[in-house]
């Protein structure tokens, strides 16, 4: 409501209020006004008719004293006439204008003053010869000394038979007008009682101006400007991103329909937000995810990349190393034939041979690495080769203090590849897993099927109780060359073939390590469709 | 007859070839080159050539086609890297008898000339 009078520039209802009010005003204005002189002309005409009676009671009363020509008489009447309130004055002249009788008697035998209505109301130059007015003025208005309005009142004396055949002789027949009876009577009770009146009808209006302007408002409030605040409060929470503001519906006029469709529109705009906001944080996890994936990509292709350069480097170092290395055995074999068997020379010649096998060893693992070796393609039983590689490990020293928990998932988990690769990785496993535990403690083994992008793997899962791998090791954990063994014990090319051959299968190896704890390696090798229905059949 | 043609490019996998061979009673040659093994076949008769695969300018799969058309009787062993076992395979389809991984040892460098001349099951 406030803002009606605080800023009425801002507010229909105020403008409204305000050309309301205004129009009220003019047309009480022109009532009042009007109303005001009609009361005033009423009043007139009624103090006329009091008037004219007033002259001609004059009249009847001073008729006897006049007929009988008894002049103290007359004056005496009108002195009786006159009271200070109602009748200023009463005068009686004759038709030449010399005052006879006066209530006042201070005029009596003066002439009536010739600007007066008592001549001027019939004659219209009084000084020059007389021309009498078709229509005689017998009444005028003027202000009294007092500021009140009086009015003036002539009346004539016809001349009557009494009056010419009167025994005093003073008239004569010819004579149609004897005099006239001048009447002055104040109006300043009438003056007094329009005042009010007028005072009482302003007020009127006022009150009457005031009251419907303030119901006016009160009614523009509650059906315009109220609702219109809070459409446009609901606006301003809206622009502020609040959509779930809502405006009130309090009716169904044009102002209802307008919040009806304002709610219709938010709700719309809200819907779309969210749909917007959904589809936008989809978009994120999306591009977040690719981000990742080409990401990931990158890294393998740089990986990739560094391996395929590193591997046709190591081929080509492998290979000029046999030449030599065919020399240094062959010429270790042919000394060793000069010595006696058990001689020293012997014994030592065994050494470069054994360590000259060894650095044939380390290149045929390097060439594995290098490129794809050929290999036997064939349908292969993973729990098969799985079950023989332990069997063969366990027979062999450093596993002697082993122990193996084995539990395979009952299927064959058949992959159409090379036994020996497999072997392989699953042999690099076991080497890992008890170098880390210093060959003591348990290995645990086993196979499941599992789904990875809707596509069914086998994962051969190997867990031992070792050291745990470093966290700064993770990330090289598949790169050639790198091992933690110590100086000669390890080529660090096992994980890094191992990875060489599951990629090439369309696997991929997954590690989980605790420092002190242990750690599980999970090769993941894809299973042809099919075959993953038998293997749960 | 027992004449031995060994066409290497490296010198010492000539001489480990020479060494092993010679002692066991085989007539050895030595060539450094496909073209120079070539020439010396023009001039006398050889059983057996060892022939590496891998050499500069004319690699071991061509002299093999040149012995084979040349020399039918020539029995062939390719001595071969272990990255190239793949091509090793792809001689033995075009005639070659046998091939062996290098390094190896003179046991296995004999076994393999044996079995040339005398057969598998001779030891």
């Amino acid at each position: 409501m406030k803002n009606i009078f605080s800023h009425p520039e801002k507010s229909i209802a105020a403008k409204l209020i305000i050309a309301i009010g205004l129009l009220m005003i003019v047309v009480s204005f022109i009532f009042w006004y009007a109303t005001l002189k009609k009361q005033e002309e009423d009043i007139m005409s009624i103090a006329l008719k009091y008037g004219d009676s007033f002259v001609q009671f004059t009249k009847r009363s001073t008729r006897h004293s006049m007929l009988i020509y008894e002049r103290d008489e007359t004056q005496r009447v009108l002195e009786n006439l006159s009271t200070p309130e109602g009748v200023h004055r009463v005068r009686i002249y004759d038709h030449s204008g010399t005052v006879l009788f006066c209530s006042r008697g201070s005029t009596v035998g003066k002439p009536v003053d010739s600007a007066s209505i008592a001549c001027q109301g019939c004659h219209r130059n009084p000084g020059t010869s007389p021309v009498l007015l078709r229509e005689p003025k017998t009444w005028n208005v003027y202000k009294d000394e007092k500021g009140n309005t009086a009015i003036k009142l002539i009346g004539t004396i016809p001349n009557e038979p009494d009056c010419y055949t009167a025994s005093c002789h003073v008239h004569r027949q010819e004579e149609q007008t004897l005099g006239f009876i001048e009447a002055d009577l104040s109006l300043a009770l009438l003056d007094e009682a329009l005042f009010k009146q007028g005072l009482a009808l302003t007020a009127y209006v006022i009150i009457f101006v005031l009251a419907v302007s303030l119901f006016l408002g009160i009614i523009l409030y509650k059906i315009v400007s109220r609702p219109v605040y809070e459409l446009t409060d609901a606006m301003d929470h809206v622009a502020n991103g609040d959509l779930g503001y809502s405006v009130p519906i309090k009716s169904s006029d044009e102002i209802g329909m307008l919040a009806k469709a304002f709610n219709a529109m938010i709700k719309d705009i809200k819907a779309a937000r969210d749909q917007r906001e959904q589809w936008t944080q989809t978009l994120e996890v999306e591009i977040s995810k690719k981000t990742d994936e080409i990401r990931k990509t990158h890294a393998n292709l740089v990986q990739t990349e560094k391996l395929a350069s590193l591997g046709r480097m190591a081929a080509g170092v492998a290979h000029e190393i046999n030449n030599p290395l065919t020399g240094v055995v062959t010429f270790a074999h042919l000394l060793k034939k000069r010595f006696p068997a058990e001689s020293d020379e012997s014994q030592d010649l065994d050494i470069i041979i054994e360590q000259s096998e060894r650095c044939s060893k380390i290149i045929k693992n390097l060439l594995t690495f290098a490129r794809a070796t050929p290999t036997e393609k064939g349908k292969v039983s993973i729990n098969d080769v799985l079950r023989r590689t332990i069997f063969m490990v366990q027979n062999q020293e450093k596993f002697h203090h082993i122990k193996f928990n084995v539990t395979l998932e009952d299927s064959q988990f058949v992959i159409v590849g090379d036994s020996s690769q497999f072997q392989q990785i699953f042999l690099n496993m076991f080497i890992n897993a008890a170098d880390a535990m210093g060959g003591r403690g348990n290995i645990t083994v086993g196979t499941r099927t599992i789904v990875e992008e809707k596509k069914p793997y086998v994962e051969i899962e190997f867990t031992d109780e070792g050291t745990g791998i470093k966290k700064e090791d993770m990330l090289k954990l598949f790169e050639p060359f790198f091992t933690t063994k110590p100086v000669g014990k390890g080529t660090g090319l096992g994980l890094s073939v191992s990875h060489g051959i599951v990629k090439h299968f369309g696997g991929n190896i997954k590690v989980k390590s605790e420092i002190g704890k242990g750690t599980s390696f999970f090769v993941r090798l894809p299973l042809p469709s099919s075959d993953a229905k038998k293997s749960h059949e | 007859m027992n004449k031995i043609l060994v066409i290497d490019d490296e010198a010492i996998v000539r001489t480990s070839c020479q060494r092993t061979l010679v002692p066991e009673g085989y007539d050895v040659r030595l060539a450094t080159s496909g073209q120079e093994g070539l020439d010396l076949m023009a001039k006398e008769s050889f059983s057996l050539v060892l022939l590496d695969l891998k050499m500069p300018d004319m690699d071991g799969i061509e002299v093999l086609n040149r012995i084979k058309t040349g020399w039918p009787g020539t029995k062939v062993v390719m001595v071969t890297g272990y990255s190239t076992v793949d091509t090793a395979v792809q001689a033995l389809r075009l005639g070659a008898y046998n091939f062996i991984e290098k390094p190896f040892t003179p046991d296995t460098l004999i076994a393999a000339v044996r079995e040339v001349f005398y057969g598998k099951n001779q030891d």
